[in-house]
């Protein structure tokens, strides 16, 4: 990336960015959707293209492991060679993030404590900054993959920021649950998240004791973090996971053994007795131990690498993934140990992926990323529309209020109102009409001379190669009437709202 | 045009007439009929549900003030008994009920008998959570977590009749209420004058085209663009900024005024609009929520200001229409000790239109003595929300599917708050 913008700029943004989250964070109860079995089915086949095979599948990749590709990536994709690219993106701390981290020096609730945030006047800046945060690294950090993973798994295990305390808590999960362990051992990420004091409000976790066990962490544990619904559970099983996690809860500003709204054990409310969950037998007295015995059964349960390999699978391939991938990654999840990093390194080199091309659409957030990310926006001063709009499309990080996560399905996002948001996001943003994001078109097309070299030069850099031949008739058609100078928004908002760039 | 057109017939007339809008000179056929075939066309009311976010305080909004408890609860807070001709005390409704002074536009729809009011009504689940509270009213299921889809959603996917408008459901303020969520596609609006494809004014036209043009090469999302040109098209045909209310109306200048005054419009424009989700926030009043003047009358000034709008505007369409409010718990019985209440449990519902039995305070009412209490301290539930919706959608909405519409709630408890439409 290229844009600059200023350290001062920034400030202002960050601050502006977060306004726009101040409302959502009022009304709780905003963006509470679950998938809906209608709407159009994904593409099945890529358009037509006459890109050369290699070339075709760095693009291919290069979309799906990004929040959108840039010509910066291209570069460095094709002199590494595919296969090491990805390599080099499976280890994100080999690239060198510092733009970013000194940016986020800015959000100084990232490293305060929980107390520290409750006592804020503002009482939504913990939110703000937390999704500032988000959309600064998805949009300008150079590990692309491990923000695309850091997102899949902020969503695996969904927490509504809006939530009681979590407003205070996310941040920590964010920082200490998700990030470390996101292309780590799924084991580790499990017991981490089950340790989150976010998750353990959010599901209703921190006030349950032996009297009168609340079942909602227990299920959901079951049915959406591991082994899934149909990972062969009673409510039986669910009832003895609940007694086995009784206790585990946050401290508050009341505990002295802990800081407050940390983890903390309360051993007076655990129900000691022996439980028994599935083919798992606990014996009494186990205390904090009945729970980490949980963990670890789950975590590494064929199940639940079913259950992780086909999510995977979705999010990277298709909405209905391939059985022969899913065996394939459930394989190496057992052989791995629940490795996420090797799993994406299977996944991303097999047959199933690499013919998958045009089968995932673009969810808001992607498409609202992306189109900043390859229109080479500068973000001003004054971005609270910016975000407005992100709301509108309905995908603000951490917003979402069920456990299951934002849906990762195109049925649910294809809608009249989402369609109309995004062309007319793309269209004004290339327009200049967005307050507080600016385009400068004319030096994305400076070698461009003719209609033609702009059609092609905008669509290679929006969508890592040329538009297929109708599509791109119809757009140098419009670019030849009148001044080339004055279509240049035209072209550009068109490629942005056409059917290729919904797809990734 | 003297046959109806079919749901695909008009696809292909929008999409015909590409950039052009449905112009205006085609007649009142246009909506219902268009996308509704013949003898399966909605048979119901349209259904408009108000959601007051944050739990307002029911029992300062409808006050009872026959109950002497409530003056020993409310030191600071209380409304004072009503006195006629003082308009700084509550307002008489049944000689045990009366409204708080701010709601007085809602008295000519009381005696109209437009109105009812359902008290102590609520949710059967304890919780204190804002989300988990409105989660539950709005999916319909208190309690239970595994249902995803709203209540009006299923009714929707129920309803022994097809409609394929696009704007079949509409979420007023751009983001989609949960009672909405399921199968039947649903239009999220902030301004009907925000609906429209947005870029270069000089450009539009040709955008449009080429868009359309982009859409036709066999994408599978080609019939979702077909889909939202014409639910543009449908849309333009309402004249926002010339509106003018009828019957004297006049709404509050709120968002939430603004969103009754579209849904009015919507309703008169027959495109399709069986259902509209409104919400107004702002009722969690911790501190300093006032009595006769500050935050709560406020509020429930710019409540009662926009239903009574509402309702005036829509003249003789109130006979199709019917309005219910909803807020996700009541608030404590006792004041706290910053001049507000806490949050609670029992609280009201309004319900509105042209063929609900008003002027009558429906429920048992539970009594605000100690040991009458729930809880910490909150009016207790006697009539479970769930009563007062499914009576609406099996007599006024026409679907008989309740079992449903709301799952495990089998004994729906029949108040004869609306006129059963057969």
């Amino acid at each position: 990336m290229t844009a600059k913008i200023t350290r001062r700029d920034f400030l202002k943004t960050s601050g502006l960015l977060a306004a726009g989250m101040a409302l959502a964070a009022c009304r709780p109860q905003v963006e509470t959707e679950m998938a809906a079995p209608v709407g159009p089915s994904p593409p099945q086949t890529p358009w037509p293209t006459t890109v050369p095979a290699d070339e075709a599948l760095l693009a291919h990749t290069l979309r799906r492991i990004s929040w959108g590709p840039t010509p910066e990536m291209f570069e460095r994709a094709r002199s590494l060679g595919l296969d090491a690219y990805i390599e080099e993106q499976l280890h994100p701390e080999t690239l060198d993030d510092s733009e970013v981290e000194s940016l986020l020096d800015n959000f100084e609730t990232l490293t305060m404590t929980p107390g520290e945030r409750d006592e804020l006047e503002k009482r939504a800046q913990p939110i703000q900054e937390l999704i500032g945060a988000t959309l600064l690294r998805q949009w300008r950090s150079p590990r692309q993959l491990y923000e695309v993973v850091v997102d899949f798994w902020s969503n695996h295990f969904n927490i509504f920021i809006g939530k009681n305390q979590c407003r205070v808590l996310k941040t920590d999960d964010d920082l200490d649950v998700i990030r470390p362990n996101a292309l780590g051992k799924f084991a580790d990420l499990l017991s981490a998240s089950a340790h989150s004091p976010a998750m353990l409000v959010y599901l209703d976790q921190a006030s349950s004791g032996k009297r009168a066990p609340n079942e909602n962490y227990a299920r959901e544990l079951m049915e959406l973090h591991t082994i899934s619904v149909d990972g062969g559970y009673s409510h039986d099983d669910i009832i003895e996971v609940a007694r086995a996690f009784t206790g585990w809860s946050v401290a508050g500003r009341r505990d002295v053994l802990r800081k407050a709204g940390s983890f903390l054990f309360r051993r007076q409310m655990h129900d000691d007795g022996e439980k028994r969950v599935m083919d798992l037998a606990i014996p009494a007295g186990g205390g904090e131990e009945d729970g980490q015995m949980i963990l670890d059964y789950l975590g590494h349960h064929e199940m639940t690498a079913r259950f992780i390999s086909t999510k995977l699978a979705r999010r990277f391939v298709a909405d209905e993934p391939p059985a022969s991938l899913v065996a394939k990654l459930s394989q190496t999840f057992t052989e791995s140990g629940g490795d996420t990093r090797e799993m994406l390194r299977v996944l991303l080199r097999s047959d199933e992926f690499r013919n998958s091309a045009g089968q995932k659409v673009k969810r808001p957030l992607e498409f609202f990323i992306s189109a900043l990310r390859v229109t080479n926006a500068r973000i001003g001063s004054r971005s609270r529309a910016l975000v407005d709009y992100l709301r509108q499309l309905g995908q603000v990080p951490f917003f979402w209020s069920p456990p299951t996560g934002y849906p990762d399905t195109a049925d649910w996002w294809m809608t009249t109102s989402g369609l109309l948001g995004r062309w007319n996001f793309g269209l004004l943003l290339a327009a200049g009409m967005i307050r507080g994001a600016e385009v400068d078109l004319e030096s994305l097309t400076a070698d461009a001379a003719s209609p033609r070299d702009v059609v092609d030069v905008l669509s290679i850099r929006f969508l890592g190669e040329k538009l297929p031949d109708d599509a791109r008739d119809i757009l140098i058609d419009f670019a030849s009437q009148g001044d080339l100078g004055d279509n240049l928004a035209g072209v550009a908002g068109l490629i942005m709202g056409s059917p290729h760039f919904q797809v990734r | 045009m003297t046959t109806k057109l079919s749901r695909r017939d008009f696809l292909k007339v929008s999409t015909l007439l590409g950039g052009l809008t449905l112009a205006p000179d085609l007649p009142g056929w246009m909506p219902r009929m268009a996308f509704a075939p013949a003898g399966v066309e909605p048979a119901g009311d349209i259904l408009v549900t108000v959601f007051q976010r944050g739990a307002m305080d029911g029992l300062n909004a409808v006050i009872p003030h026959g109950e002497s408890n409530y003056y020993d609860l409310r030191k600071t807070l209380a409304i004072p008994e009503p006195k006629p001709g003082d308009d700084q005390t509550g307002i008489d409704l049944d000689g045990f009920f009366s409204l708080h002074p701010s709601l007085r536009p809602l008295k000519d729809l009381w005696d109209d008998q437009a109105l009812a009011i359902v008290h102590a009504v609520g949710s059967p689940d304890p919780t204190h959570s804002h989300f988990d509270a409105m989660d539950y009213m709005e999916r319909g299921t208190p309690g239970e977590k595994k249902i995803t889809t709203g209540w009006i959603g299923r009714h929707l996917q129920t309803a022994p009749w097809q409609n394929d408008s696009p704007f079949r459901a509409i979420g007023m303020g751009g983001i989609m209420q949960a009672s909405l969520r399921g199968p039947v596609p649903v239009a999220t609006l902030r301004s009907i004058a925000d609906f429209h494809l947005q870029g270069r004014p000089e450009d539009l036209e040709r955008l449009r085209r080429n868009l359309a043009s982009l859409y036709s090469a066999g994408s599978a999302l080609d019939a979702e663009a077909v889909e939202t040109f014409s639910a543009v098209d449908l849309l333009s045909s309402i004249d926002v900024s010339t509106y003018a209310p009828e019957g004297g109306a006049a709404y509050p200048d709120t968002e939430f005024g603004l969103a009754l005054q579209q849904v009015a419009q919507i309703v008169k424009a027959e495109i399709g609009m069986e259902v509209a989700c409104v919400d107004i926030g702002g009722w969690d009043t911790h501190n300093q929520q006032g009595v006769l003047t500050g935050t709560m009358p406020a509020l429930l000034d710019e409540l009662a200001t926009g239903l009574a709008a509402f309702y005036h505007d829509l003249g003789e369409r109130a006979e199709r229409v019917t309005l219910v409010t909803m807020s996700e718990f009541g608030r404590r019985a006792y004041e706290n000790g910053s001049g507000g209440t806490d949050h609670g449990h029992g609280n009201l519902m309004f319900v509105l239109g042209g063929n609900v039995n008003g002027g009558k305070v429906y429920g048992e009412w539970p009594g605000l003595a100690e040991e009458q209490l729930y809880g910490p301290g909150d009016l207790a539930v006697t009539t479970d929300f769930r009563d007062v919706l499914a009576e609406i959608v099996q007599k006024r909405l026409a679907n008989p599917n309740l079992e449903e519409v709301f799952p495990n709630y089998p004994a729906w408890k029949n108040l004869g708050v609306v006129v059963d439409g057969g």
